[in-house]
C-alpha cells in the first residue's frame, strides 16, 4: 500500500466506526443505587408517554421551556439552530441562492410533514395539592384522569402539553389516591406555541421516537434499529443490524421527516469473553494494563435491557459475590440480584465490574453515580479497534452496508409505508393532528466542469472523478529534482527496490521530475534497524529518505516520528508488497512520484481561481490515538495567489481546550508567510472548518471567527483582508438522488443544492464533489457562519467546487476542499503516529502526504 | 380488573400507611412489590411453562416475570386497555435477547377483556396469578368469578391476594384502602371463602400472605393475604374445550421472543459457537502453548489482577473439557489454512447441546462456514486480524 491507500483504507475505517459509535453516546440508566438498572419498573425500552418525560426532563425556566434529551443534554444539533448567522450578511439575506449550472431534479430522503394552519402546542403547568413528590405518581394520576385520557399530551410531572386547548385557562381536576386521599390537580395554561418553536420540534421528534418503537424498532444511541434482518459476520463475531437516523426539523420553508438508512454494529462477544480472550494472548503480565487500555472507553449493550453505557473503569477488587445496596437500603451480592432480577445464572465468579458514570438528568444536581456493569452481561458495540486496520473485514463491512441508490430509495419508501401503513403509528400521529406526507423532490443545479492546468497544457478530463490518465504524458506545474537522498530497504525487497527505482526514474522525467540515484542503505528486517539506519544516514543535505517497509507494524510510526520532528527530512514510506504487485508498478511508481514532488515542495496542476489575492485555510481537529483526552487541531493555509502551495501547522491540546487560540497563532504565522511570499497581505481569506460536532456552532461564532478576526484585522495597518468562515460537515442527514427514467441514481459531479433541504437561519448549501462508484454518495454539507468578503453566493459555491480539485494526492475531485483535507491527513498521521508537533521546518511543504 | 394504577399503589400501600400511635407502618420494599415478588419466588419454584395474570394493570408483574427461563407464554388480561398502550412495549424483547436468545420460546400477549368472561385462550395454563383483583368485585361478579377462573379456565394453579382486614386496625382510617374496593375482608371470610371454592372446584389451598405486621401486633396477620391453590386431578380434557370455546377477549398486545428453538436462532449461535471455538483452538496452536504452560505464569500474591483468574482457565473444568476432546481428531493446518474436525467441535457441550450430532452441525453451519471438501472439518485462516 502506499500511503495514500493507507491512509485511504485508514481512515475509511475510522470514519465507519465513528459512524456508528459516535452517535452512540452512553444514555444514563434511571436512578438507581449500585446497579445500572436494579429497577424493573424502570427497566427496558420502555415506550409511551410516561417515559418521554422521564427520559426529557423538561425544565421551565425564563428563557421558556426546554426540552431535554437523554441525560439532561439538549439534544446538540439543535441548540445549532438557535445560532442565526444568516441575518448577520446582509448580502444572502433575501437570497443565498446561486444560479450558474444545469438544473437538476433531485428526490431528497425528507418528507412532508403537515400540520393544520393554525395548529398549535399549549404547553401547560400542573400543581399537585397536597404536593406530591414522586414523579410516578404525579404522572399517573393525571395521566388516569377522563378529562385527559384520549388527549395527545406529552407530561414529565410538572409541564405538560397538548395539541388541543382546554376549555379554560385553569383546569382544577382532581384525582383519588386508593387510600382515598383527594388530589387536586391544577392546570394552567402557560404558552401556546408555534409549529415552529423549537419546543415543538422536540415533541415532534419525541413523537417519531414512539412510532419508530411502534415498527418493532430499537433504539441505541439516538438511531432506531430493527432485528429482524440483520447481516451477520460471524467469523469477526458482528452482526449489522439496519436501521434509520431520523430527525424532524423545520427546512427552509416546511417541516420536514428525515431519514437515513443507517447499520449499528453489534457484537456477538461478551466483555468477560473478550477479557478472557485478552488474557490468553498477552499473559497474565501485562493483562490488566492491556485490558484497561482496550475497554476504557467502549461503549456496551447490558444483555437484560436496552441500555448502552460507557466503560469509564475497571474495578478489579469487586467480585460478582460482593454485595452492594438496594435502593431500598437491603444489601444484595451481584449474583444473586441478577439470579432474582433477570434469572441469570453468572459463571464465572472472579471476573471483576465495569464502571460507568452516570451523569444525573437534571442539570442543576452535580452528582455523578456509578454504576457497576458486570462483564459477563454486557455485549460490545462497534467494530473492535484492530478490525479497523483489517481491510478485508472492512471490505466485507462496507460491502453489507453500503447500498445503491435504488436500494436506498427502496428502504426510505418502505419505512414511509410502514409509518402510514401501522395502525398505532397512524393513530399517534392522527392525535397530534400531524399528516405525513410524500418523499420530497427538488431542484439542484450541476455546475461546469473545471478544467485542470499543468505546466504547459490545459485539460479538460474526461471525468473529473479521476484525470490521472488526462495527464499521463504532461508536465506538472513545477518540481524540484531530486538529487541527494536515500533508499532503505531489506536485503530481502532489493531487488523489488531496484526496478521500482527504474520505474520511478522512468515515470518521473515526462513530469518534469527529475529523480537521481539514491544512496541505497541495506538493513535487516526489523524497526530498530531501520531507525538506526535513518538516523545514522540522515544528513541536512539529503532531500528525501525512502524506506520500502516489509510490513506496516511498528516501523511507519517510529520513521515517521524521527523525521518529522527530531529530524526534519521528507520522508516517504512504501510497503515491499506494494512494489511486487504485478502490472501495476507504473501506476504505483507515479503515484509515489507524485507524492515525491510535493513532499519537496513541488506544484502539481491547478485549477482557475477568479479571484487574485485570495488566501483559503482548512482546519480539522482529530483525535489522538494513544492518549485520551487529547487532540489534534491542524491548519493548512494557501500561500500564493495560484493555491499550489501550502504552509501547514499543527497542534497538539487537551481536547477541553478551545481551539481559538492556537488558530490565532497559526493565522498570524500564515499571513508572515504569505507576506515573505507576495510581499503583501491577501485581500481576502476563505476558513474552511471541518471537525465541527454537533452543538458547537456557539462556540465558533463567539471565540473562533473573533479570534480568526483580531489576527486578520492586525496584519495589516492599512486595508485588512476580508474574512469568511465556512463550517465544512461530511456526515449529513441529507442524501441526494437524480431520477433517470424508472430507477435513481447518484446526482452528477458538481451538484449544488441550495433551496429546500437547507436551513433558514443559515446562509448554506450542499454540494456532491466525490464520486460514489458503488453505494450512494454523500453530499457535503457547507454553512458560512461569517462573511465579509460579501461574494455572490454563486461565486462562493463555485470557488468552493474549485477548491475540491486541488488535492495532490488524488488525481481528481474529493469530498470537501483540499485545504481541509490537507490539515485532516495531517492531523491524523499526528494523532495516529507522530504524537507530537512536527517541526516548523516541515511547514512549507506538504511532508505528510 | 378495577386494579388501579401501581404508581399509586405504591406509594399508598407502601410508603405512608400510619398507625394509631402515629407510627408509620412502611413496607420496605414496597408492598406491591413484595406481592410480585412473591409470585416471581412461586414461579422459580414451580417452573409453569404458561402463566396467565388476571388483572394485570399496568403489566408490572408481567415485566418481572418476562426474565423466567422456564416460561413460554405469558398472558395478562386486563379490562383497561388505556394502560397497555404506554406499557405493552415494555414487555418486548430486548436487543440482548437477539443477541443471545432464550432457550425456549416466549410469547407475551395482553388481552383486553373481563376475567369473568370465558375465553378458550386462558385454558391450560399451568398458573394463574390474581393479585389484588376479587375485592373489587361487587357480589354477582365474584359469585361468576370462581366458575370462570377455577371451573372454565382450571390451571394448575392459581394464586389469589386480597387485603386482610385484620390488619385495617393499624391504620388511622377506618375505610377501605381503596376507594373501589367493594370490600376488604378479614382471614377468617377469605379462607372460608377460599376452601369453599377450592372444595366446589376439587383444589386444595394454602394460606400465607405479604407485609409482615410490626411488632407488637403480630396477631393481626399479613397486610396482604395470599390463597395459592393447586388443582387435585388433572382436568378433563382441556384440548376439547379450548376448541369449543370462543375468543371473546381482544388482543391488545402481543410479542414474541428469539429463542434457540426457532432455527434462525439456533444456526446462527451454532456458527458463532463454532468460530469462537475455533479461533480458540487456532490460536492455541499458533502460540505453540499448552494451557499449562499459561497458568505457570509467575503470580504476585499482593497484585490485585491476580484475583482475575478467570482470564485464565481455571484448572477443573479445562481439564473437563480436554477430556471431551482427548477422543476426538485433532485440529491441523495445511499451509495457511486451519482445519479443526467437526468431530472435535461437537466435543465442546454447548455445540453438542445445541446440535446434538454431527451431521446436524454440517447442516446448520454449512452455508455460513468453509469447510474443507470432504465437509468434516471447518476451514480458517491461519493469522486473523485480532492476534495482535
Amino acid at each position: 500500500m502506499t500511503g495514500r491507500a493507507r491512509a485511504r483504507a485508514r481512515g475509511r475505517a475510522r470514519s465507519s466506526s465513528d459512524a456508528e459509535v459516535g452517535r452512540l453516546h452512553a444514555s444514563p440508566s434511571p436512578p438507581s443505587v449500585g446497579l445500572g438498572d436494579s429497577e424493573v419498573s424502570s427497566s427496558s425500552g420502555p415506550v409511551g408517554t410516561s417515559r418521554i418525560s422521564q427520559k426529557y426532563g423538561i425544565s421551565a425556566g425564563d428563557a421558556g421551556c426546554t426540552f431535554k434529551e437523554r441525560g439532561g443534554k439538549l439534544r446538540r444539533d439543535f441548540v445549532d439552530l438557535a445560532v442565526c448567522t444568516r441575518e448577520k450578511m446582509a448580502h444572502v439575506r433575501n437570497c443565498k441562492k446561486g444560479s450558474s449550472g444545469i438544473p437538476v431534479k433531485l428526490v431528497t430522503n425528507l418528507f412532508n410533514l403537515y400540520l393544520p394552519q393554525d395548529w398549535q402546542l399549549y404547553q401547560y403547568h400542573v400543581t399537585y395539592n397536597p404536593d406530591i413528590e414522586s414523579r410516578r405518581l404525579r404522572i399517573a394520576l393525571l395521566y388516569n384522569h377522563r378529562e385527559l385520557s384520549n388527549k395527545a399530551k406529552a407530561f414529565d410531572g410538572a409541564i405538560l402539553f397538548l395539541s388541543q386547548k382546554l376549555e379554560d385557562k385553569v383546569t382544577e381536576l382532581s384525582s383519588e389516591t386508593r387510600r382515598g386521599e383527594t388530589v387536586k390537580m391544577t392546570i394552567t395554561l402557560t404558552r401556546e406555541l408555534p409549529a415552529s418553536s423549537p419546543v415543538c420540534i422536540q415533541v415532534f421528534n419525541i413523537i417519531f421516537k414512539k412510532i419508530l418503537k411502534r415498527l418493532s424498532m430499537y433504539q441505541i444511541g439516538r438511531n432506531f434499529y430493527k432485528p429482524s434482518d440483520p447481516v451477520e459476520i460471524p467469523q469477526h463475531k458482528l452482526s449489522l443490524w439496519p436501521g434509520f437516523a431520523v430527525s424532524v426539523s423545520y427546512f427552509e420553508s416546511q417541516l420536514l421527516f428525515s431519514a437515513d438508512v443507517s447499520y449499528k454494529v453489534l457484537r456477538n462477544e461478551t466483555v468477560l469473553e473478550f477479557m478472557t480472550d485478552l488474557c490468553h494472548k498477552t499473559g497474565m503480565s501485562c493483562f490488566t494494563q492491556m485490558c484497561e487500555k482496550q475497554l476504557i472507553g467502549l461503549i456496551v449493550l447490558t444483555r437484560y435491557n436496552n441500555k448502552t453505557y460507557r466503560i469509564n473503569d475497571i474495578d478489579w477488587s469487586v467480585k460478582p459475590t460482593h454485595t452492594f445496596q438496594k435502593r431500598d437500603g437491603t444489601e444484595i451480592t451481584y449474583v444473586d440480584y441478577y439470579k432474582q432480577q433477570y434469572d441469570i445464572t453468572l459463571s464465572d465468579l472472579n471476573q471483576p465490574v465495569l464502571v460507568s458514570l452516570l451523569k444525573s438528568k437534571r442539570n442543576d444536581d452535580p452528582e455523578v453515580r456509578m454504576a457497576h456493569l458486570i462483564p459477563e452481561l454486557c455485549f460490545l458495540t462497534g467494530l473492535p479497534s484492530q478490525a479497523t486496520t483489517d481491510f478485508q473485514l472492512m471490505k466485507a463491512v462496507a460491502e453489507e452496508t453500503r447500498l445503491n441508490p435504488l436500494g436506498r430509495q427502496q428502504r426510505l419508501a418502505r419505512l414511509a409505508d410502514d409509518i402510514q401503513r401501522n395502525k398505532d403509528a397512524r393513530f399517534e400521529l392522527e392525535t397530534w393532528g400531524l399528516h405525513f406526507g410524500c418523499q420530497m423532490s427538488l431542484t439542484g443545479r450541476v455546475l461546469p466542469s473545471e478544467k485542470i492546468i499543468l505546466q504547459d497544457h490545459v485539460c479538460q478530463p474526461a471525468s473529473a472523478a479521476d484525470w490521472s490518465r488526462d495527464m499521463r504524458t504532461c508536465k506538472i506545474l513545477s518540481a524540484q529534482s531530486l538529487n541527494k537522498w536515500l533508499i532503505i530497504c531489506s536485503s530481502r525487497a532489493e531487488r523489488v527496490m531496484e526496478s521500482f527505482l527504474n520505474c520511478l526514474r522512468k515515470v518521473g522525467s515526462p513530469m518534469g521530475f527529475h529523480v537521481d540515484y539514491p544512496k541505497i542503505i541495506k538493513v535487516q528486517e526489523n524497526a530498530a534497524a531501520f531507525v538506526h539506519a535513518v538516523q545514522k544516514h540522515v544528513d541536512p543535505e539529503v532531500q528525501l529518505v525512502m524506506c520500502v517497509l516489509p510490513s506496516q507494524k511498528n516501523y511507519y510510526d517510529c520513521i515517521k516520528k524521527y523525521l518529522s520532528s527530531d529530524c526534519p527530512v521528507p520522508s516517504q514510506c512504501v510497503l515491499a508488497q506494494t512494489l511486487n504487485k504485478q502490472g501495476m508498478m507504473m501506476s504505483v511508481a507515479t503515484k509515489i512520484a507524485m507524492q515525491m514532488t510535493c513532499k519537496l515542495g513541488g506544484e502539481l496542476w491547478a485549477v482557475e481561481i477568479p479571484l487574485k489575492s485570495l488566501m483559503v485555510v482548512g482546519i480539522d481537529v482529530c483525535k489522538d490515538a494513544c492518549s485520551k483526552g487529547m487532540v489534534v487541531v491542524g491548519f493548512v493555509a494557501s500561500i500564493n495567489p495560484r493555491i499550489t502551495r501550502w504552509f501547514s501547522r499543527c497542534i497538539l491540546q487537551r481536547a477541553a481546550t478551545d481551539i481559538a487560540d492556537c488558530l490565532k497563532v497559526f493565522m498570524i504565522g500564515a499571513l508572515n508567510k504569505w507576506h515573505k511570499h507576495n510581499h503583501d497581505v491577501p485581500a481576502r481569506i476563505i476558513v474552511y472548518r471541518d471537525g465541527v460536532g454537533d452543538g458547537q456552532l456557539k462556540t465558533l461564532m463567539e471565540y473562533e471567527v473573533p479570534q480568526l478576526l483580531s489576527s486578520v484585522t492586525e496584519a495589516s495597518s492599512n486595508t485588512s483582508p476580508r474574512l469568511s468562515v465556512i463550517v465544512v460537515r461530511k456526515k449529513c442527514l441529507s442524501r441526494f438522488l437524480m431520477e433517470s427514467g424508472r430507477t435513481v441514481q447518484n446526482p452528477p459531479l458538481g451538484t449544488i443544492v441550495d433551496s429546500e433541504a437547507t436551513r433558514p437561519e443559515w446562509y448554506d448549501f450542499y454540494l456532491i464533489s466525490q464520486a460514489a462508484c458503488r453505494g450512494t454518495v454523500s453530499p457535503t454539507y457547507y454553512n458560512v457562519i461569517y462573511d465579509d468578503n460579501g461574494l455572490k453566493p454563486d461565486h462562493m459555491q463555485r470557488l468552493t467546487f474549485k477548491l475540491c480539485h486541488l488535492y495532490y494526492n488524488w488525481p481528481g475531485l474529493i469530498s470537501v476542499p483540499a485545504p481541509c483535507q490537507y490539515a485532516h491527513k495531517l492531523t491524523f498521521l499526528v494523532a495516529q503516529s507522530i504524537h507530537k508537533e512536527p517541526n516548523l521546518e516541515l511547514a512549507s511543504s506538504l511532508f505528510y502526504l | 380488573m378495577e386494579e388501579n394504577n401501581l404508581e399509586c399503589n405504591s406509594v399508598v400501600d407502601g410508603n405512608v400507611e400510619e398507625v394509631p400511635d402515629k407510627k408509620v407502618i412502611k413496607f420496605n420494599p414496597p408492598l406491591y412489590r413484595q406481592r410480585y415478588e412473591f409470585v416471581k419466588k412461586l414461579v422459580a419454584q414451580h417452573e409453569p411453562k404458561k402463566v396467565a395474570d388476571l388483572g394485570c394493570g399496568d403489566v408490572f408483574l408481567l415485566r418481572m416475570l418476562k426474565y423466567q427461563k422456564c416460561l413460554e407464554e405469558l398472558v395478562g388480561v386486563d379490562i383497561n386497555e388505556e394502560k397497555f398502550k404506554w406499557h405493552g412495549c415494555k414487555l418486548s424483547a430486548c436487543v440482548g435477547d437477539h443477541l443471545d436468545p432464550r432457550e425456549l420460546d416466549l410469547i407475551i400477549t395482553l388481552y383486553q377483556g373481563s376475567v369473568l368472561e370465558k375465553d378458550c385462550r386462558l385454558v391450560g395454563f399451568d398458573m394463574v396469578t390474581c393479585i389484588e383483583l376479587i375485592e373489587h368485585f361487587d357480589s354477582e361478579d365474584l359469585a361468576k368469578f370462581p366458575e370462570v377462573v377455577f371451573g372454565y379456565m382450571s390451571p394448575a394453579m392459581i394464586v389469589i391476594s386480597t387485603p386482610n382486614s385484620d390488619f385495617n386496625s393499624l391504620f388511622p382510617y377506618s375505610d377501605f384502602r381503596d376507594l373501589d374496593h367493594k370490600f376488604e375482608w378479614s382471614r377468617m371470610e377469605f379462607q372460608t371463602w377460599a376452601l369453599d371454592v377450592a372444595n366446589r372446584y376439587n383444589y386444595s389451598v394454602e394460606f400465607t400472605g405479604v407485609g409482615e405486621p410490626p411488632s407488637g401486633a403480630e396477631d393481626v396477620g399479613y397486610c396482604t393475604q395470599i390463597g395459592i391453590f393447586h388443582r387435585k386431578a388433572q382436568a378433563t380434557e382441556p384440548d376439547i374445550s379450548e376448541q369449543q370455546g370462543q375468543h371473546v377477549y381482544q388482543v391488545a398486545y402481543t410479542t414474541s421472543y428469539p429463542s434457540l428453538q426457532q432455527i434462525k436462532y439456533r444456526r446462527r449461535v451454532v456458527v458463532y459457537e463454532t468460530y469462537r471455538e475455533v479461533h480458540r483452538m487456532r490460536r492455541k496452536y499458533k502460540m505453540g502453548l499448552t494451557w499449562c504452560e499459561l497458568e505457570a505464569d509467575p503470580e504476585d500474591p499482593d497484585n490485585p489482577r491476580r484475583k482475575f483468574t478467570s482470564g485464565l482457565p481455571s484448572p477443573q473444568p479445562l481439564k473437563e473439557a480436554e477430556k471431551s476432546t482427548e477422543m476426538t481428531p485433532k485440529p491441523f493446518c495445511i499451509g495457511d489454512k486451519f482445519y479443526v474436525p467437526l468431530e472435535r467441535i461437537i466435543a465442546y457441550p454447548k455445540v453438542k447441546h445445541l446440535c446434538g450430532n454431527v451431521e446436524e452441525l454440517r447442516a446448520l453451519i454449512a452455508d455460513a462456514v468453509e469447510l474443507n471438501c470432504s465437509g468434516s472439518a471447518v476451514q480458517v485462516d491461519l493469522d486473523h486480524y485480532a492476534d495482535c
